[in-house]
């Protein structure tokens, strides 16, 4: 087994970090938030708090230049964007970050295959880490995934002799390739792996896709739109959530096109430039959140757009969130189909 | 020679700051002209941006100046009772004394941003003030790279 | 009658005899079924008034569901106020943007309750009993310590806080101030302020937002709160309440009647800094 002493993953960090790595790892503060950021010395790396941010960014920056131009006058001359990404360890993100990619890249390699985010992900090597410990909001066993989920990583970290060690296990090339760049940090030995942090079944996901399909114009929708307050920091720490907004920006000498974070939480994401919008209110706007997530999304991909990381969860101060909104949905179309089968006329679910 | 034209007559050094005035058209443009037509010299460093009142002046201007690269920016108009339009520069007074603080707080500070009452009537007074800004911004070098409103180039 | 008590049985009085359509207020639980976590809570049924409570770790300024036209649709809205949340509906009054039509207020303090009052009432509560809210006090040792820096400092400072700002507007849908129905960040024909989670546009877009609250905030603190990334935006919004205060003596928030500090003037106001 390959060995390193759990406090002394900074020195790995820093070892990647010389062999030319840009290192993305939990970092914390000194507040004491957990965020995910590219590490630098001194930096002190937290295993235990899952970050408030998800790994997306350093996939799918908040802001990105995907075309540039070169003004004279009234001429424009387009000019090459390569995508040109540095090579990249996410170190230590949970199973449920590493679960999103799957949805961004079955996103960005649909109907066009998205030359800046394809590079960033075969220049990324992932090191996932074993969840030591979950939280209330986490609920990624209900959408297929698991605090031990290796899917989709490179390497695996997992906590051992009671947290003392952490054992590193490469699971594909690109993870092996890691572990020689690691060198002296790691040593070869036996540990005793530690068993990974539990999180039950909080619903049945196949419900609630199943009663989204017949629920449109529940009242449930509005109770949630009441709530909502609108503003895009779940859709910002989702680690699935990949919509965007094309920008233009120029001086008199150059113009570039970015491509921003966007969020369909937010009133103008479907405004018309008529004035019209099609989803008016709250109520349209978060039917349609949990919708995407649970039933459009599924349809074309045959995956959730929802990994249970809980950081909505964990963010929201009204509580609406994706955790809550399948729970409360499960709990609906149970109660319907208990009474469909008593024969009873089924009851509303209210807001607890 | 007065002082400020003592300054101007200094061999330029190689760093010349780039200064914007936002000012008013019915006192301070008025009193720049004046200054112009009286042969008074004044530093050619600053570009001067007419307003009919400083009332209109948004400070997101001052902001834009400084994203474009300015290295100091001046705010000017007429005196407290006598714009043009009333009450322009009394609703301006008050939005800078926030303006002026809020930028302080964040890396934009008095060396970079300046702000005065001057009269159609005091062409002097102008040339003198810009000689005096821009000796000062001078001395305080470009404000690269510790602007923390500048556009960097994008990546 | 204990605070809960008195507070639910109003509230359910309210909704019971149809002097309200809508009661906000704040329930205990809500995701992951933490007992300790306090959520805004949206009661049309008077039997749910039940699970109203209030109690210190309620922090959420409800006064921002008032923007909402789905809840302006409702009014009366009866919203649990403590007294952050007072002074938000007092000033969106003197705003001109919530009258004793759309809001009647249940007004909460420390342990207390004080009623069912109109936004007159609740003013007057506000200058009786809560006369002296300060600005917190690690906020003004944070501003003193940033301001005690060069500027450089400061701005390398700040730099490094908005770099983390992903302009997610949470800190904007958090605020009850923030109601503009189009921002001046979702204008594009002039670009006032770049879209882009950069420098240039995150420094204009948090010093503006402290520009605009200026002399009407209330350091409720819900925009820091809703922050993803613990941008520390109080201290913003802490100086320009503070210069506000010293320059024109802001106190946002205690009249309804009270003039807009940034839209009025005094003739003789002070300004020592103007050549």
């Amino acid at each position: 087994m390959n060995l390193i002493a759990a406090d002394k993953l900074a020195d790995l960090a820093a070892a990647l970090a010389a062999a030319g790595y840009r290192v993305v790892a939990p970092v914390r503060d000194e507040e004491g938030a957990v965020h995910l950021k590219v590490w630098s010395a001194g930096d002190a790396i937290d295993t235990a708090t899952i970050p408030a941010n998800s790994a997306k960014e350093f996939l799918f920056p908040p802001s990105e230049v995907i075309g540039r131009y070169a003004l004279d006058g009234r001429d424009f001359t387009p000019q090459e964007v390569r995508a040109d990404p540095p090579r990249t360890v996410l170190l230590a993100v949970r199973p449920c970050d590493v679960a999103g990619l799957a949805i961004l890249d079955a996103v960005f390699n649909w109907d066009y295959r998205d030359a800046l985010y394809n590079a960033r992900r075969e220049a990324t090597t992932i090191v996932a880490l074993v969840c030591p410990a979950s939280d209330a909001e986490c609920f990624c066993t209900s959408v297929g995934g698991a605090p031990d989920s290796t899917r989709g990583a490179d390497l695996v970290l997992q906590s051992a002799d009671g947290g003392r060690r952490f054992v590193f296990s490469p699971v594909t090339e690109k993870g092996a390739a890691i572990l020689k760049a690691a060198g002296s940090t790691l040593a070869e030995g036996e540990a005793r792996l530690d068993p990974p942090a539990s999180v039950p079944e909080r619903f049945d996901a196949a419900a609630v896709a199943e009663w989204l399909g017949a629920n449109f114009e529940s009242p449930l929708w509005q109770e949630w739109g009441l709530a909502c307050l609108g503003c895009g920091a779940c859709t910002h720490v989702c680690p699935t959530c990949h919509c965007f907004d094309l920008q233009d920006e120029a001086t008199r000498r150059e113009a570039v096109r970015l491509r921003n974070w966007d969020s369909c939480a937010l009133a103008l994401f479907t405004a018309h430039a008529g004035g019209h919008n099609p989803r008016p209110t709250q109520t349209e706007r978060w039917r349609q959140r949990v919708m995407h997530k649970f039933r459009y999304f599924p349809e074309r991909f045959g995956i959730f757009a929802c990994t249970g990381c809980g950081r909505c969860g964990r963010l929201c101060p009204a509580a609406v969130t994706m955790g809550e909104a399948c729970r409360q949905i499960a709990e609906a179309a149970s109660l319907l189909r208990r009474s469909s089968r008593s024969g009873c006329e089924g009851r509303k679910a209210d807001t607890p | 020679m007065t002082e400020p034209e003592r300054q101007l007559a200094k061999p330029s050094a190689a760093f010349e700051p780039r200064l914007v005035a936002f000012v008013c058209t019915w006192c301070t443009y008025a009193g720049a002209d004046l200054a112009g037509t009286s042969r008074f010299s004044y530093a050619p460093n600053v570009r001067i941006i007419r307003f009919p009142c400083t009332g209109r002046i948004d400070p997101l201007l001052v902001l834009k100046a400084f994203e474009g690269g300015a290295d100091g920016v001046l705010v000017s108009g007429c005196h407290p009772g006598d714009c043009h339009y009333t009450s322009g520069n009394y609703h301006a007074r008050r939005r800078w004394a926030i303006v002026r603080r809020l930028l302080e707080f964040t890396g934009i500070d008095s060396r970079r941003l300046y702000f005065s009452w001057v009269s159609a009537a005091e062409g002097r007074k102008f040339a003198d003030l810009i000689n005096e800004i821009t000796a000062k911004v001078r001395a305080a070098g470009p404000f690269e790279p510790a602007n923390p409103a500048r556009r960097r180039p994008w990546t | 009658m204990d605070l809960n008590q008195a507070l639910r049985t109003d509230a359910a009085a309210l909704l019971s005899d149809g002097r309200a359509r809508l009661v906000i207020g704040y329930r205990a639980g809500g995701a992951g079924d933490d007992a300790a976590r306090r959520t805004p809570f949206f009661i049309t049924d008077p039997a749910r008034c039940d699970a109203l409570v209030y109690d210190a770790s309620c922090r959420q300024n409800l006064a921002s569901y008032l923007r909402k036209p789905e809840v302006r649709a409702r009014s009366l809205v009866a919203v649990v106020a403590p007294p952050p949340v007072m002074r938000s509906l007092v000033l969106l009054a003197a705003e001109a943007q919530v009258t004793d039509s759309l809001v009647v207020v249940l007004a909460v303090g420390e342990g207390v309750y004080h009623g069912v009052l109109d936004i007159a009432q609740t003013a007057a509560l506000l200058r009786e009993k809560y006369a002296d809210l300060a600005i917190p006090a690690e906020v003004v040792r944070e501003i003193e310590r940033i301001a005690a820096m060069t500027a450089e400092e400061r701005a390398a400072f700040w730099t490094a806080e908005f770099a983390r700002c992903t302009r997610c507007y949470a800190c904007r849908a958090a605020c009850p101030l923030c109601y503009c129905t189009r921002c001046i960040v979702e204008k594009n024909v002039p670009q006032w302020i770049s879209m882009a989670a950069a420098g240039h546009g995150n420094y204009a877009w948090n010093v503006i937002r402290a520009f605009h609250l200026a002399g009407r905030c209330t350091l409720c603190g819900a925009c820091e709160a809703a922050c993803p990334q613990g941008i520390p935006i109080m201290l913003l919004n802490g100086l320009a309440a503070e210069e506000a205060a010293r320059a024109f003596d802001a106190r946002p928030g205690y009249d309804p009647a009270e003039k807009p500090v940034i839209g009025s003037f005094k003739p003789d106001d002070k300004a020592d800094f103007i050549k």
